[in-house]
């Protein structure tokens, strides 16, 4: 009885409380990207993520050139809490079963 | 709530704020209330050298990079600080500070609507 | 609401220890603000007295007298607690008037302002 409620997928945070203890990929504002194991989260998609790389994307501008310079700075972070309101997708592990 | 009585729990210990302004401040957690507004004693702003991202400009309407700059210096006389818990992106935590069973545990608690 | 009861202030998150002490305000716009804390409330609306704003172009400063100053929380990043020892800046900072502040302002918006308008006039040009 109670795994068939923990099981039930009704809304769409159910699927995130699925990839609990899981592998998450995170998309946020301002061009960054997180992939981290998910360990807690609420209503608000605050998140703690552990194993984190973090990926940013920048682009600058060449002072002789004015060409635009796209960099992606990776970063990793043991432990990492996420504000929810930065949150723009989240997409749980690939299942291939 | 699990935010706030997980922070609650992590107070006395060193944290990492990084802000929508890609300022990062380190300090130890002194409190938290519930709308996940922290304040921080002994801060000190990090080494920008270490995350050069950091001093990219943000959604926000920073001036240059050099503003940036300026903020950091800034910073240095400024040991104790309340950050608007809105204006957070990231807080690092210490790895000693998460119990991951408890926190799976209180998640599924929560998702049931507890 | 558990907002901050008189016993526990200083342990709690709430503005309370900041009254009547010397702050630096930084908004979200990246200003800097300097002054006295006489009110605040739950949103960190915030009252300063003999506010200031603190402008830095390079080495140059300046702060500017606004007077008394009612901000609205939504506004700001963060709250400081002046370390009034340390309150100096480095010594390579100069004290310069608020004429001369504003033109080391306008000058430095100019300079940025134009590596984006270079921008566009390539983009226009479409070397692809």
């Amino acid at each position: 009885m109670a795994t068939e409620e923990e099981s039930a997928v009704k809304e769409p945070l159910d699927l995130i409380r699925l990839s609990l203890d899981e592998r998450i990929y995170v998309k946020l504002r301002s061009d960054r990207e997180l992939r981290g194991k998910l360990h807690a989260y609420d209503q608000h998609l605050n998140m703690i993520l552990g194993d984190v790389e973090e990926v940013v994307t920048t682009v600058e501008i060449d002072d002789e050139t004015y060409e635009e310079i796209v960099r992606t700075t990776k970063r990793t972070v043991p432990f990492l809490f996420v504000r929810g309101d930065g949150v723009i997708l989240v997409s749980p592990p690939l299942r291939t079963a | 709530m699990l935010f706030f009585s997980y922070f609650k729990d992590l107070v006395g210990r060193e944290v990492t704020v990084e802000l929508k302004n890609d300022l990062a401040i380190r300090g130890i957690l002194h409190s938290v209330d519930q709308y996940l507004n922290i304040k921080l004693e002994n801060t000190r702003v990090v080494d920008q050298d270490k995350y050069p991202h950091m001093i990219t400009i943000s959604i926000f309407d920073w001036e240059s990079v050099d503003t940036s700059f300026k903020i950091l210096q800034f910073g240095l006389s400024v040991r104790n600080c309340f950050i608007r818990g809105s204006v957070v992106r990231y807080v690092q935590l210490p790895p000693e500070g998460v119990d991951i069973e408890l926190l799976h545990d209180a998640t599924r608690r929560e998702a049931r609507g507890g | 609401m558990s907002w901050a009861g008189p016993e526990d202030i200083y342990l709690s998150t709430s503005l309370a220890s900041y009254l009547d002490k010397k702050l630096l305000v930084l908004l979200r716009d990246g200003r800097k603000l300097l002054g006295i804390l006489r009110s605040f409330d739950q949103f960190a609306n915030a009252v300063l007295e003999s506010a200031c704003e603190r402008v830095i172009v390079g080495d140059l400063y300046c702060d500017i007298p606004l007077g008394l100053y009612i901000i609205r929380g939504e506004n700001v990043v963060l709250i400081g607690e002046l370390d009034l020892e340390r309150e100096e800046l480095p010594p390579s900072m100069t004290r310069v008037s608020e004429a001369e502040i504003r033109r080391a302002q306008k000058a430095e918006r100019e300079a940025t302002d134009l590596k984006g308008t270079m921008r566009k006039r390539m983009e226009f040009l479409d070397l692809d």
